[in-house]
């Protein structure tokens, strides 16, 4: 790979990344704890104050003062801030479970739910793309060509409830209640599969679309290139980049479906903590739950910025050459592409149009 | 058994008419009686019920299939009618032995927050706690009698009710193997009796005035009170008393919540054998259980091998698993559910609650309420039983009183609640509201608007107050109903700004019910006790709730219970709505499925009718 591997990168603008990365950081935790502070009731009440217990306001005052809920909004700020720099995310208010613990349980499930959804919509969403692109006929691109549509306007917990009653309740293929690993993913995956393939399919058409009008297609096709060698060598490549961004993005969605998936799948997971969390004001689990999935999701974009240059040879410009060495792969990749080697400014346009 | 509503069945028109007939009988035919109610004994035969198993053809099951794929495309949304294609559940109903072995899945709509005893109320807790810890003193679910458990008699009472004394049966151990004996017992109630707020362990509301306890010998222990707690011997009977072992008594808040299952340890008929954080929870049967209340006919372990706890959220996951065979039973069916899963051949259980009734308390001291005109107008506006014949069925019968009919101190209240809104009407013009031309009364330049708490906990309370809502408006009162999930409701539910009329009940089977929902320092449903002032608006309801915890004697409190619902009732305070039960679903291979005495599961009995056939499978059937 060492014909493709990307310049080195500068101290200056990794540097750079890291500094955006923490910011971002840093400006998610404050929003949410703000946001979690205005929200009526706190955790104390939701978990004391609850009728079933019918403790006294004295008594709850007590437990707050004990838990430190008595203070003010800023000074639990600053001791969940510090408690999250080093590494400590406290206790969950509703269970006194420790968040840690919380996470460690429930991180690995959706990560295995988020790795084969993704994994499952870029293959369908490629499937998809090649059939809408290069179907035989007319009517199947056709139909093909809106399936994204379709896609995308399905609600993600009617498609689970839909899927479990079909596949579980009706014919019995795969069981709710005691699943070999392999079962218990299957269904949750489908239902993570659909909403985010669409974006990605769209996305995989419209480049194909355009990319294919290109001359320098039709100088390859000229030249005696087979529809295959095209695709490939040709048009995947110059097609891919949109949609590498578009994946960056939909990791988003990844977060946001598992919290509906995982609730309606009773599975264990990210997302069925944060919808708990939400219900019991459990302000140390969402502030967590908060700051991971962010940096999950500027940690894989930075990747993705990364692997533009792997993908794409217009983007591998040496240190010297580089104009803005600090930008982020977007400014990047049209920056570069002005003085790209290769067929035309085509794909920086298009990248722009599916961000 | 006639129900009121005719039980639709769309998704399934052209069913044979006789399985409809049939479907009726699919809730235990004791339903009606309080002895039988949360109980699903075998209890003589139904007839016609094996008879009428010839359902489940290939032929008829393809087109069913097929019908299930017509259902997607028309309406997927109801989730049911989709299940409803699945095959009926066609097994034996009644009869046989129990036997032994087995795992019965089991379905809960929440998850598990703590087993801390005195926090367990939370129905997921409960149906836990109720399962792996013993209790002093046992409580029978219809009679309400208390009945020696690991106290080997009843306790010794002194006469003001300030002392207890119990004498231990001998030999119970815990599942670590640590004895309960007097010493430990006493840990288990000083901490119960007065918690402990460096670990965040609030008492249990179940037990006032205690002092402390007192190891006499290591199978005798007394207890002290500073006042007369007559309602101690019923307290150490529920969950919320349930026994732990020494090592567990000194863990903190945390070390009772999620994660720490299986380290909470105690003495019951099942042990935790583990959890999956917020999904799933497996108990396991203690074989060498052997100090059952001696008043069960049952002794010994258990008859199941063990329970699978599954945390289902979503409603129409839980009612789809149980309906296709994978759930053996669930908590909480919907009311307009009961009908079709009666008719799929599976079985309804209410158990019932025992306490103070669904019902609306008006919070007098808010200026709009303070008038007791308005409060009687409210009352004659509402249409109890319109709301009982739409929503609910004959499992939610009409409330007669403050407390439900079976609870401990109830007093009928015949007409108290009688349906007028012309009367209604007449007794807001005489307050001085007047309709002026407008939809809602005025007087003095303000509306006559009041807003009511949407209680999450009761069945259908958002559906139940839009029918008060309607029934309102006609008499020119404006209803609004307060959005907003749990935590929300629970904090609006303390502001006399907030919430007017609020709405809720309590479940517990003692006479001290009354004083959990209307006391000041309890739940405090009236705001009778304005937590700014530290002052009583009502001082007088306050003194008779206190009387009805402190006076010794049985009839003393009965009598105390009665003042405070007279009271309640002649201010026109409280406008009681239903009895709520705890309604459960069954596949009919489950059996012998009783609950304590305020409706959470109790596993001691239950017993699977094929449990020989799935040990040879082995293991939890798919």
């Amino acid at each position: 790979m060492s014909r493709t591997r990307p310049p080195a990168l500068s101290w200056r603008y990794a540097l750079n990344r890291v500094g955006q990365a923490l910011l971002v950081l840093a400006i998610a935790f404050t929003l949410a704890s703000v946001l979690l502070a205005i929200l009526p009731g706190d955790a104390i009440m939701a978990r004391y104050a609850n009728p079933e217990l019918a403790l006294s306001p004295d008594q709850i005052e007590a437990i707050r003062v004990q838990s430190g809920a008595d203070r003010g909004w800023f000074a639990q700020y600053l001791t969940t801030l510090a408690g999250f720099l080093t590494g400590d995310f406290g206790y969950s208010v509703a269970s006194g479970a420790a968040v840690s613990d919380l996470f460690a349980a429930a991180v690995p499930a959706t990560l295995a739910l988020a790795a084969v959804g993704l994994a499952a919509a870029v293959l369908a969403a490629v499937a998809i793309a090649l059939l809408a692109t290069f179907g035989r006929q007319r009517w199947l691109r056709a139909v093909f060509d809106a399936v994204p549509s379709l896609f995308i306007s399905v609600p993600a917990f009617w498609l689970g409830i839909v899927l479990i009653q079909v596949f579980s309740f009706q014919l019995g293929w795969v069981s709710v209640v005691d699943p070999s690993p392999a079962e218990a993913l299957v269904l949750p995956a489908l239902t993570l599969m659909v909403p985010l393939s669409a974006p990605l399919a769209q996305v995989l058409i419209r480049s194909i679309d355009e990319v294919r009008a290109q001359p320098f297609v039709r100088v390859t096709r000229a030249k005696g290139a087979s529809d295959g060698w095209l695709l490939i060598h040709a048009i995947a490549r110059n097609a891919a980049l949109p949609a590498l961004t578009m994946a960056g993005l939909t990791f988003g969605e990844l977060v946001g479906g598992a919290v509906v998936t995982e609730t309606v799948f009773g599975r264990t997971g990210i997302g069925q903590l944060t919808s708990q969390a939400v219900a019991n004001r459990d302000n140390p689990v969402l502030l967590a739950v908060v700051v991971v999935s962010t940096a999950a999701f500027v940690l894989v974009n930075l990747a993705i910025d990364l692997l533009y240059p792997v993908i794409d040879v217009r983007l591998r410009t040496s240190p010297g050459d580089r104009g803005a060495p600090g930008n982020q792969g977007g400014h990047s990749l049209r920056a570069a592409s002005g003085q790209a080697d290769a067929p035309a400014t085509a794909p920086a346009d298009r990248q722009e149009a599916g961000a | 058994m006639s129900r009121p509503h005719t039980p639709a069945h769309t998704a399934d028109p052209g069913e044979p008419a006789p399985r409809r007939a049939a479907a009726r009988h699919g809730a235990p035919a004791d339903r009606g009686t309080p002895a039988g109610r949360g109980t699903l004994a075998s209890r003589g035969p139904l007839a016609g019920h094996s008879t009428l198993a010839g359902h489940s053809t290939p032929a008829s099951h393809s087109a069913l299939a097929r019908r299930s794929v017509l259902g997607l495309g028309l309406g997927a949304g109801s989730a049911l009618a989709l299940s409803a294609c699945a095959r009926p559940d066609t097994d034996p109903a009644e009869g046989g032995s129990p036997l032994t072995g087995g795992v019965l899945v089991y379905f809960d709509p929440q998850a598990w927050q703590t087993l801390y005893p005195p926090q367990v109320g939370f129905y997921p807790n409960g149906g836990i706690m109720n399962n792996i810890a013993d209790r002093l003193l046992w409580q029978d679910p219809s009679t309400l009698e208390l009945h020696p458990w690991i106290a080997e008699s009843l306790p010794q009472i002194n006469d003001d009710a300030t002392a207890f004394t119990f004498r231990l049966r001998p030999g119970v151990t815990h599942s670590d193997g640590s004895p309960l004996d007097a010493a430990n017992v006493k840990r288990n109630m000083d901490l119960y009796g007065l918690g402990d707020d460096k670990r965040q362990l609030p008492p249990s509301e179940q037990i006032s005035n205690y002092v402390s306890g007192e190891v006499l010998d290591s199978r005798t222990v007394r207890f002290r009170f500073s006042a007369p707690s007559p309602g101690f011997a019923q307290a150490v009977s529920v969950m919320n008393a349930g026994l732990l072992s020494n090592a567990t008594l000194t863990r903190d808040s945390q070390g009772f919540g999620p994660g720490s299952a299986d380290r909470i340890i105690a003495s019951g008929p099942f042990v935790v054998e583990s959890e999956e954080l917020g999904t799933r929870l497996r108990l396991r049967a203690r074989t060498d259980y052997d100090w059952a209340p001696p008043h069960l006919p049952h002794q010994g372990r258990p008859y199941l091998d063990g329970v699978e706890i599954i945390v289902g959220t979503e409603y129409s996951v839980r009612v789809g698993a149980l309906v296709s065979g994978q759930a053996d039973a669930i908590r909480q069916v919907d009311a307009p559910d009961e009908a079709r899963l009666t008719e799929r051949g599976l079985r309804i259980v209410a158990a019932a609650t025992n306490g103070v009734t669904n019902s609306i308390a008006m919070r007098f001291p808010h200026p709009l309420l303070s008038d007791q005109r308005v409060r009687e107008a409210l009352i004659a506006a509402v249409d109890r039983k319109r709301i009982l014949t739409k929503l609910f069925t004959d499992n939610y019968p009409l409330a007669t009183g403050i407390l439900a009919h079976s609870a401990q101190g109830y007093k009928r209240f015949d007409g108290a609640w009688r349906h007028d809104p012309a009367q209604a009407g007449r007794l807001l013009d005489a307050a001085g509201w007047a309709r002026d031309g407008g939809a809602t009364r005025v007087k003095d330049g303000a509306a006559l608007a009041l807003r009511v708490n949407d209680a999450l906990p009761q069945p259908r309370s958002k559906e139940v107050m839009t029918l008060v809502q309607e029934d309102l408006a006609k008499v020119g009162i404006a209803l609004s109903i307060n959005p907003g999930d749990m935590a929300t409701q629970d904090a609006d539910a303390l502001s006399l700004e907030r919430i007017q009329l609020y709405h809720s009940m309590v479940g517990r089977a003692d006479f001290d019910v009354i004083k959990s929902q209307f006391a000041g320092t309890r739940r405090n449903a009236l705001l009778n006790y304005d937590a700014d002032t530290k002052k009583y608006r009502d001082p007088q309801l306050e003194k008779l709730l206190d009387r009805v915890s402190s006076e010794p004697q049985e009839a003393g409190r009965r009598g105390a219970s009665w003042a405070v619902q007279d009271r309640l009732v002649d201010r026109a305070l409280v406008l009681p709505l239903f009895e709520e039960p705890q309604v459960y679903g069954f596949r009919r291979r489950v059996r012998g499925f009783a609950c304590e005495a305020v409706g959470r599961p109790a596993f001691y009995d239950t017993w699977l009718a094929d449990a020989g056939e799935r040990a040879q499978n082995g293991g939890p059937r798919r």
